[in-house]
């Protein structure tokens, strides 16, 4: 399965991952990826091949945590992850990979293709179960899970006499892609980006399935549906519903019992696997549900059990409810299961629905719902408004457009606490809790650090940004920001809007290590088609500071562009033509903190407001006198026919002196 | 009690101008009889005046008064006499230039407050042309940045 042809020397301005990694989008790896694309990979720093990238895809974020805490550990029988990075996809477009060695050799049993013959139990101990036993065994000391343990993701290599090698698991979230089959029912009814890491008896889980598919030659209950799978699972237990018509050895069917219990706590660690017998030995009987004597039907599904009914009402959450509201359910817990104790406890749920909130309320319906299937079934995963989700699954699951709006209901009103309430003795409570909270903190925050997208990107830290403004340029990290927009900035109909919209200011609040926190909350108050432009700048400035990528004259253009409105705060013409000169003279340094300086310059803003001040008192005064001379005419008119009059008597009088001083004097 | 008073003290100027002429009449009568023909523009305007203190009777009369103290200074020097007082009531140069220096004197009366609202007016109009001119320079310096940048895209468009 190792890369037939090794890449080929790649140009320098071809990215590398990590600064080592090429990818060689011309060579897929077909199967190599457990179900998602698998391209030839190489290391340029010491020219080792035989490595792939497995490509991830843009609505399923990778393992964060398993991709930082298994790149630097190596362990032979796993496909650890090398690094991740982005690099040109296979239609030259950016794309996210996670590079770890390529398979060895061919799957061991790939989708659609016939069956192999069965497994004896010595094959099955030594080639199967032993190796992935330890190479469980040696995640879980990592705190890690592996979960994507099947057939098509199993690999055999024949240069280390057909030893399996288990398969890449990282480049998605847990159990993205495992089926029904192999996955608990209480997982299995999760979808894909919703199961959350799980824990290693999940792993477990799918090592019986797959021993117990090798050791029949063929899968159980081929041929169904997921949804019938985990149905029959769910009734049946797991065990009888995968083993219902097999022949096994009692030893074997010990083994897998225990492997395949319902609850993850009875089943053995991967390090008692290592020794089969002891691990029989270990084998914990679980009591059968109690089973009453007729159904009770909700949307169409027969409930012959509290478990049962659980799933019913998690896969029917309205119909549920209606008999929850009704009666009818915890009438049937105690006068049919006669199950008086759990029908109290259902009762007090309806009792407490019916005080919280108003009949029609829709959210409190799917919190009576959301805590009465955890009661009955404390194994099921939070089933709210018909999706169920592990709460670490909450996150990748947001990046699912078509769950998103549910789970953002969820989160709103911390649903997670009250499941968690609800099956306090199954997991930590207290922790749970305090991550609902910080949750919703995210999701309630107002303005442009808060919302669904912050808390998206708050809970999937390499989800890339979605934003529109950088049209599909792949941005995961902080420090990749002012790259990007400095390539947006070559676009011109990017230019007509401000650099930050809310998708990236919420993937900015999230990625951000606190110290950018004042920044992001004064977007806030740029929230103006005019003067919107400089907190972004702010912001933008600070990120240049921080991350170094360099000069950014693209994007101080693109700024500068927008600063019309900003410039236009500044009163005085002559300063407003030095800015806007200063401006220009600035772009081609790309240095955002100098343009910031030109801009916002408050000692100067305050004088060049106060002499406005006093020139618009000036133009008062003149207004003033203006008016004054304009309304003076009439007195002007008066004043000008006494003077003239005085000046005709003074005249007069002054030729008569000077008449009788001539009369006189003759 | 300030109606009385004014009509008292106008009755008493009326009674000593009526005083003196009768007596400037008796004891001087050519002075009268040249007088009465030399300023006959003065009483006539005295009696059409109506302005408050009479100023165009005022200054006809005072332009009358200098034009006839020449002709009063020949009467007097030449005795006095009624037969040349009459011979000077009768000079046509005499009231002509009596009458003329009146009429002058009712044109000056007309004028001089004319002459001085437009001298007022200029002024007023002066000084408010550099009022707009400050307050136009102050606009200009002052001006909003989307009034400067419409100026300028006028001025681009022009």
């Amino acid at each position: 399965m190792a890369p037939p042809n090794p890449v080929q020397p790649t140009p320098s301005s071809e990215p590398l991952i990590a600064g080592r990694y090429a990818v060689d989008p011309a060579h897929p790896l077909p199967g190599a990826g457990g179900g998602l694309a698998a391209f030839a990979a190489i290391d340029r720093h010491s020219g080792r091949s035989g490595l792939m990238a497995v490509q991830v895809r843009p609505d399923a974020p990778p393992r964060a945590g398993a991709l930082g805490a298994l790149s630097a550990v190596a362990r032979p029988g796993v496909l650890l992850p090398l690094a991740h990075g982005p690099a040109l996809g296979p239609d030259r477009r950016p794309a996210w990979f996670v590079i770890c060695p390529a398979p060895p050799g061919p799957a061991l049993w790939p989708a659609g293709v016939a069956a192999p013959k069965p497994w004896n139990d010595t094959e099955l101990v030594t080639r199967l179960l032993r190796p992935a036993a330890g190479a469980l065994a040696f995640l879980a000391e990592q705190n890690m899970t592996y979960r994507a343990l099947r057939p098509d993701n199993l690999f055999v290599d024949p240069g280390a006499g057909d030893a399996l090698v288990l398969g890449c698991a990282w480049a998605g979230p847990p159990a993205l892609l495992q089926p029904a089959l192999f996955e608990p029912p209480y997982v299995a009814m999760c979808p894909g980006p919703a199961r959350g890491e799980g824990t290693v008896a999940d792993d477990v889980y799918a090592l019986g399935v797959l021993l117990l598919a090798l050791a029949l030659g063929r899968l159980p209950l081929a041929g169904l549906d997921d949804a019938t799978i985990v149905r029959r699972k769910l009734e049946l237990g797991c065990f009888q519903a995968l083993t219902a018509d097999a022949r096994l050895s009692p030893q074997f069917a010990d083994l897998v019992r225990g492997m395949l219990a319902q609850d993850p706590r009875h089943r053995p660690a991967p390090d008692v696997l290592a020794d089969p017998a002891g691990a029989r030995a270990r084998h914990v009987a679980a009591r059968p549900p109690r089973r009453a004597p007729r159904s009770l039907e909700v949307g169409g599904i027969a409930a012959w059990d509290a478990r049962t009914l659980a799933h019913a009402i998690a896969r029917a959450p309205h119909d549920g409810v209606k008999l929850l509201r009704l009666g009818v359910a915890d009438h049937w817990l105690r006068r049919v299961l006669s199950d008086t104790a759990l029908a109290s406890r259902v009762e007090e749920a309806q009792a407490h629905r019916a005080a919280e909130a108003a009949p029609q309320d829709a959210v409190a319906d799917s919190r009576l719902a959301m805590r009465v299937v955890a009661m009955l079934d404390p194994l099921a995963p939070l089933c709210w408004d018909g999706v169920s989700v592990w709460p670490d699954g909450i996150g990748p699951a947001l990046a699912d457009p078509a769950l998103a709006p549910r789970l953002e209901r969820l989160v709103a009103c911390e649903a997670v606490s009250d499941w968690a309430a609800a099956r306090a003795e199954h997991c930590d409570a207290p922790a749970l809790r305090t991550q609902a909270r910080h949750s919703r903190a995210m999701l309630t925050q107002r303005g442009w650090a808060g919302g669904l997208s912050r808390l998206l990107y708050g809970l999937n830290p390499l989800l890339p940004c979605r934003s529109p403004v950088l049209a599909g340029a792949l941005v995961t990290r902080l420090a990749d920001v002012p790259h990007a927009l400095e390539a947006a900035s070559a676009r011109p109909e990017a230019r007509a809007q401000p650099p930050i919209d809310h998708e990236l200011a919420a993937f900015i609040a999230a990625r951000q290590d606190q110290r950018l926190e004042g920044e992001i909350l004064a977007l806030d108050d740029g929230d103006g088609p005019g003067i919107a432009m400089l907190p972004q700048l702010v912001l933008l400035a600070r990120l240049q500071k921080q991350s170094e990528p360099g000069p950014l004259p693209g994007l101080a253009g693109w700024l500068a562009g927008l600063a019309g409105p900003v410039l236009d705060g500044w009163r005085s013409r002559a300063r407003r033509l030095i800015k806007q000169a200063s401006l220009t003279a600035a772009i081609p340094l790309g240095d955002l903190a100098a343009l910031l300086a030109i801009l916002d310059d408050a000692e100067a803003h305050d004088a060049d407001n106060r002499a406005s001040d006093a020139a618009q008192a000036g133009i008062r005064r003149i207004d003033a006198r203006l008016a004054m001379l304009a309304e003076a005419g009439q007195a002007r008119a008066g004043a000008a026919r006494r003077l003239g009059e005085e000046i005709a008597a003074a005249l007069g009088l002054a030729a008569l002196a000077a008449t009788t001083v001539a009369a006189a004097l003759r | 009690m300030a109606k009385p008073a004014v009509a008292g003290r106008r009755g008493a100027s009326v009674w000593f101008q009526g005083l003196a002429c009768g007596a400037l009449a008796t004891l001087a009568t050519p002075t009268a009889l040249l007088a009465g023909m030399l300023l006959i523009p003065s009483f006539v305007v005295a009696t059409l005046d109506r302005g408050a203190g009479k100023p165009v009777a005022r200054a006809v009369l005072l332009c009358g008064l200098a034009a006839s103290a020449l002709p009063m200074a020949d009467l007097w020097a030449g005795g006095h006499g009624m037969g040349q007082g009459v011979a000077l009531a009768t000079d046509p140069r005499v009231l002509a230039v009596a009458w003329a220096a009146q009429a002058a004197g009712w044109l000056m009366a007309a004028l001089a407050p004319v002459l001085v609202r437009v001298l007022l007016d200029a002024h007023a109009g002066g000084e408010m042309a550099r009022l707009r001119r400050e307050r136009a320079a102050l606009e200009a310096d002052w001006a909003s940045g989307q009034e400067a940048m419409l100026g300028q895209g006028g001025a681009k468009a022009r």
